[in-house]
């Protein structure tokens, strides 16, 4: 291993940012799986007799209902851990397709330079006219809702944020000598691509993926709080929020839960994407003590 | 009258010395010179007396007096007062060191203010102080800003100021070094007459020993931390006895008289981390005349002759100088037949690019119909300050630019427009070496997949051990232990990747290489070695060189042949000797005379700016 | 230097006409995509195939997709956003009345989030290396986790129902009726007709989104501001600067604020378009009368129209705050002016 990697990987594994959020990711996913056995209900069960309960700790809650349950009597908790599984689906596919596109045109574009840069920044341009919410409410008309749907959404829309990050990296990098050199040394455009600069973007990439999966779970919220995200009976945190939010006068923590779960889980990627920028910078990669 | 006076002063990194007991007196109206390569601590100094020191390094010991006032322990405000007032810096980088948001004037008239100036004299003042510098127009020079004006003129800009509160002490850090060598003379030029003037001590930091003989009056030479050579320019330059000053002056190729073989120094200065491994001379492990006494202890510094001071036990001194008698320099062989490259009229015009009001700025043609024939075996060398299109001509020469006028053949093929033919004429035959190892090497590839990665292109057919072994080959014939085939340019000190650099373009064997500015980076005894390492690979290759540079007397030693480029053009081609030698285009000659003669008696700088 | 700005807003505004058109060509595109029919949703129940043949053919949907989409620019070009399915109101008229809200709502957004992000910004740099540091770096961390929409949740819950301090639906006190627009932005039309209580509640209805919103983008300029001051720090400039004995104040607030500002100002144009996507999701929550929830009123009606036009005029908010942002940093920095 070059010595490099060797310090990045244990800048990042003593970051305490990375640390704290790669353990929170770690128990949300360990929760999402394990959602069948862990949940105390199932998520759709209606207790109609039991309905806006407060959570167990509090003088009318009940100890079935650890987090109480919603206005259809439904438990609080089970659909907050089945939610999760949304959160995450929705996080790691679309992130994965935004990071993909993305990352694809901007090589093309900041390697290649000219008239394919140009289209390609100019596509961007008018993506960026649009703000991301109101280009995904258009998408989801067009293309109908459903989780999928809002899938495909986040990818056509945030391909963007990789597009023009790594694009002004490419650029950066296709200055350098050493990628005229592998081309002087018989490389084609292809390889000198995959061998030299792809390897150079990678740490930049991690950290958007991180950052990237945080923004996709708060789109979800979004669009299933709007009614556009999974079916209305499908446990997510924004339906969540959307039904409970007519009940917040007698029952607050119908709300304030999945709040909080969008909140750990955003935070989760969030600290693990500014712990390894942080970790990765190459400016402080470089000890800057000469004398 | 003292005005600076160091005694005993010792900087240490952990527990590591990096300066060790530096003594010391600079007197009114004098400048002294320290001289020393990169790593030898002489920045240290300046960053003592401006308070600056890097994280973690401290000054363990001695004292630093300034005009009575110990710049070690005096309260921090009362430190801040002498800053600007009493000691004025001027920087090494001259374009960064003046704010981009603000005019020249604005800043000036801050410094003024903060000298009490009061407001209604320091506009007369600003244009008074810039045309001391000979800058013409200070007026309309006062609204530009730093980015507006060349590299020259803000440190003009910058030596007005400092000299504006008449200090007692100037710290000038490399204030050349980042600027070409005709205006290197110019400031060179003003900064000693400015000091004359006011009578101000200069401390004149440089690696460079020939400047230093002509801008200095007492010349220190520090070697890893320690002064090895202390006395009067004069003396020091014509009777330097430190075995180590010895080896700066021979690693330096002249610019004229006969020429011989470089002497040069194995290895290179040890890093601090290696200081702790040399307990006595830190010289020794590369001294020619050491004994084993001299890795034992660390030899005072004696006084040989009147001010005169050298730290070495003693075998030198008695031996006197130069032990052996100069090789002689290797002659070229050129050899006949059809050359292996030839530029016909090639130019380059790069269209303006547009601003961001999307008006297309006037385009620049770089290169200027240029002309140029290398046989096999042949050194060329290009010469030019920056933005001459040098650098572009090498571009053109690989085909990393296409040309937009003129043709290129390479053994008698056109390879003027850069097609997969000619792709493949070039990777058989031209190589180029790179000006910026940093660059130029991929940090994530070690240095055996570096220096073969033409094999892993997609036609090669070398399996794993082939690259191994031609991976080792390569080590050894540039002069690298094959230890290195696994560590990574990160760990390699600056020598050593260039040395790399050469070893991936020698990979393909090719029969001409094309060099830009490829020793630029580099301390004069590494400087040494690489160019002797090309001289060696024409007598055991054959191999032909485009060396591309901006130090003559470096051309003037690997060339046989030289053309002059000024603003794309070349004005002067020929024979290395004779154009150097005698010169005939006003350009050639104003290059030949900014550059300080090897001569300190020889008047220099002697055009006026 | 006004000059200069006249000539780059109107380099700016002729590249936003290619811009806009392909933006509308998109999102007529993409509503065309729509699987259900909108205008048989909006029809009762006893309809005849007739009549929705007449109103289709009334709202132009009857026609190739081009020939819709030519027709449909040409109208706009005019001033004739079309008629809204859903409402059956002219929708020039609707978003006239919902535009002055929105953009009262983000310009207090907007100034509320820079005093909070730049404020923060120089706490956080001047308490570099210490506590104060650490905690306002990971309350950055903590208020950047909850999205615009969460916040107007949190804040509704906050000092609306367990402090009830804060109205939080609508613009206006229910006993207020809303004067007669003149310029459509409350806080001015009130102090023009002189009425105090309006001024007043107008007010305290704004806090609470404007606080939502702020709270969505102080964050981030804190961070950057932060993070260019310690770049900045590091130039040579300041180091010269220091070697000229200037005072560390004077170093701070004339050498490296305005060099520091250069990156937080470009933050803040990306930032500010984002916001307006965030003022959908929070006017809906605050039951705020403006563009989005205009915006997703239609949505869930699939009113073509209305979305069409709102989006646009998104776009061109966009479009506008670039350009502002583009002459401020012209002014700010001179490399840019002088470049030549």
């Amino acid at each position: 291993m070059r010595p490099q990697t060797r310090v990045a990987l244990h800048r990042c594994i003593t970051t305490p940012r990375v640390v704290a959020g790669l353990m929170l990711v770690a128990a949300i996913v360990t929760v999402a799986v394990l959602a069948h056995w862990i949940a105390p209900h199932d998520p759709q069960e209606q207790d109609l007799l039991n309905i806006l309960l407060p959570p167990s700790w509090s003088a009318a809650g009940v100890p079935d209902y650890p987090f109480g349950t919603d206005s259809l009597g439904r438990c609080v908790l089970s659909r907050v851990l089945f939610g999760a599984r949304v959160a995450l689906y929705v996080a790691c596919l679309a992130a994965t397709g935004a990071m993909l596109l993305g990352t694809l045109l901007a090589l093309v574009a900041g390697y290649f330079g000219g008239w394919v840069d140009w289209i390609i920044s100019r596509i961007v341009d008018i993506w960026m006219a649009f703000p991301p919410v109101i280009l995904a409410l258009i998408l989801l008309v067009g293309l109908g809702t459903g989780v999928n749907k809002v899938i495909l959404a986040i990818v056509l829309i945030d391909w963007t944020r990789f597009c023009r990050v790594i694009r002004s990296d490419v650029m950066v990098i296709r200055r350098k000598d050493y990628v005229a050199a592998a081309r002087l040394a018989g490389f084609s455009h292809g390889q000198t691509i995959l061998k030299e600069v792809l390897p150079a973007v990678v740490p930049l990439l991690i950290t958007l993926f991180s950052l990237e999966m945080g923004i996709a779970v708060i789109v979800e919220a979004i669009m299933s709080f709007v009614g556009m995200s999974v079916e209305p009976n499908v446990a997510a945190w924004g339906v969540m929020i959307a039904d409970a939010r007519q009940f917040m006068n007698q029952s607050p923590w119908g709300v304030i839960i999945p709040v909080f779960a969008i909140f750990i889980t955003v935070l989760a990627f969030n600290l693990t994407g500014d712990g390894l920028r942080r970790a990765l910078d190459p400016r402080l990669m470089t000890s800057r003590g000469d004398v | 009258m003292e005005v600076l006076e160091a005694r005993n002063l010792s900087v240490s990194l952990v527990g590591v010395d990096v300066l060790r007991h530096i003594s010391f007196t600079l007197r009114r109206g004098r400048v002294l010179g320290l001289v020393g390569e990169s790593g030898a601590g002489k920045s240290m100094l300046g960053r003592v007396i401006a308070r600056d020191l890097p994280t973690a390094f401290k000054v363990r010991s001695g004292a630093l007096t300034f005009q009575g006032h110990d710049l070690v322990t005096i309260a921090g405000e009362k430190h801040r007062e002498l800053l600007g007032d009493s000691i004025a810096f001027i920087p090494q980088e001259p374009l960064t060191a003046l704010n981009p948001v603000l005019t020249i004037g604005q800043q000036f008239d801050e410094h003024l203010g903060r000298l009490g100036v009061p407001q209604a004299d320091r506009r007369t003042r600003m244009i008074t102080a810039l045309g001391n510098v000979l800058l013409h127009d200070p007026v309309t020079l006062l609204d530009r800003y730093s980015f507006q004006i060349s590299g020259g003129m803000c440190q003009r800009v910058l030596i007005a100021m400092a000299f504006a509160s008449e200090p007692a002490l100037i710290v000038a850090d490399e204030p050349t070094t980042a600027l070409d060598v005709s205006t290197q003379a110019h400031i060179v030029q003003i900064m000693r007459k400015m000091q004359r003037d006011h009578g101000t001590a200069l401390l004149f930091i440089t690696h460079d020993l020939r400047l230093a003989a002509h801008v200095c009056d007492d010349i220190l030479v520090l070697y890893a931390g320690d002064i090895v050579e202390r006395g009067p320019a004069r003396t020091l330059t014509a009777m330097a006895r430190h075995p180590y000053t010895l080896a700066l002056q021979a690693a330096n190729p002249p610019l004229d008289g006969p020429a011989h073989r470089l002497a040069t120094l194995p290895e290179q200065m040890p890093g601090i981390g290696a200081f702790t491994t040399l307990p006595g001379c830190r010289f020794a492990p590369r001294c020619p005349v050491a004994d084993e006494e001299c890795g034992r202890a660390v030899p005072p510094l004696r006084e040989i002759a009147p001010h005169h001071f050298v730290r070495c036990s003693g075998a030198c001194l008695t031996q006197g100088a130069k032990a052996s008698a100069p090789e002689p320099l290797p002659v070229a062989t050129t050899t006949p037949g059809v050359p292996v490259l030839v530029l016909k009229d090639v130019a380059k015009h790069y269209p303006g690019e547009r601003d961001w009001l999307g008006r297309r700025r006037p385009g620049t043609d770089a290169v200027k119909a240029i002309n140029l024939t290398v046989r096999a075996g042949e050194f060329v060398g290009i010469v030019g300050e920056s933005g001459s299109g040098k650098s572009t001509v090498a571009k053109l020469i690989m085909g990393l630019e296409p040309i937009t006028a003129g043709r290129i053949a390479i053994d008698g093929n056109d390879v003027s427009v850069n097609d997969s033919a000619a792709r493949q004429v070039r990777l058989g035959t031209l190589q180029m070496v790179f000006q910026d190892p940093q660059s130029a090497l991929n940090p994530r590839r070690p240095v055996g997949r570096l220096i073969t990665q033409s094999l892993e292109a997609a036609r090669s057919t070398a399996s794993e051990a082939d690259r191994v072994m031609r991976a080792r080959a390569l080590l050894a014939e540039t002069g690298l232990s094959a230890d290195l085939l696994q560590r990574f340019p990160s760990q390699l000190s600056g020598g050593q990747k260039q040395r790399v650099n050469i070893a991936r373009a020698l990979c393909v064997t090719p029969r001409l290489l094309v060099a830009d500015e490829i020793v630029s980076g580099l301390d004069v005894s590494v400087q040494a070695q690489i160019l002797n390492l090309l001289l060696d690979l024409r007598r055991d290759r054959g191999i032909g060189l485009v060396f591309i540079s901006h130090d003559l007397s470096v051309v003037r030693y690997l060339c046989s042949r030289v053309l002059v480029m000024q603003h794309g053009a070349v004005v002067e081609q020929g024979d290395a000797e004779a154009v150097l030698g005698r010169p005939q285009h006003p350009y050639t000659q104003s290059l030949i005379a900014a550059v300080p003669p090897e001569d300190p008696d020889r008047p220099w700088p002697c055009n006026s700016p | 230097m006004s000059r200069i700005a006249l000539l780059l807003l109107f380099r700016r505004t002729l590249l936003a006409v290619p811009i806009l058109l392909c933006v509308s060509a998109l999102v007529f595109l993409v509503l065309r995509l729509l699987p259900a029919d909108p205008v048989a949703m909006s029809l009762p129940p006893g309809a005849t195939a007739d009549d929705l043949a007449r109103l289709r053919q009334s709202f132009g949907l009857d026609r190739a997709i081009p020939v819709q989409y030519v027709l449909w620019l040409g109208k706009i070009i005019t001033g004739d956003f079309g008629t809204s399915i859903f409402f059956r109101r002219d929708v020039g008229e609707l978003i006239a009345r919902a535009l002055p809200a929105t953009l009262e709502l983000i310009a207090a957004g907007l100034l509320l989030g820079i005093a909070a992000g730049i404020i923060g910004g120089l706490a956080m740099f001047a308490w570099r290396g210490r506590t104060g540091e650490q905690v306002l770096d990971l309350a950055t961390s903590g208020l950047m986790a909850i999205p615009e929409f969460l916040w107007a949740i949190v804040l509704i819950l906050l000092f609306g129902v367990m402090w009830p301090v804060m109205p939080f639906i609508g613009r206006l006190g229910s006993g207020l009726v809303q004067p007669a627009p003149l310029t459509g932005f409350l806080l001015i039309d009130s102090v023009i007709i002189g009425r105090l209580d309006v001024f007043v509640s107008a007010l305290r209805h704004l806090m609470l989104p404007a606080m939502a919103l702020a709270i969505g983008i102080a964050p981030l300029i804190m961070r950057v501001l932060r993070s260019s001051l310690l770049d900045v720090i590091q130039e040579d400039y300041i180091t010269q600067a220091r070697l000229r004995g200037i005072a560390e104040h004077t170093i701070l607030v004339r050498h490296a604020l305005r060099n520091a500002a250069l990156p937080t100002i470009s933050l803040i144009g990306v930032q500010a378009g984002f916001m307006f996507g965030g003022t959908v999701l929070v006017e809906m929550i605050f039951a705020y009368p403006g563009l989005g929830n205009l915006m997703v009123d239609a949505v869930r009606n699939h009113d073509l129209p209305v979305i069409q036009a709102v989006a646009l005029i998104y776009c061109v908010l966009v479009l506008g705050i670039n350009a502002a942002v583009d002459v401020i940093y012209l002014a700010v920095n001179p490399k840019l002016r002088f470049a030549t």
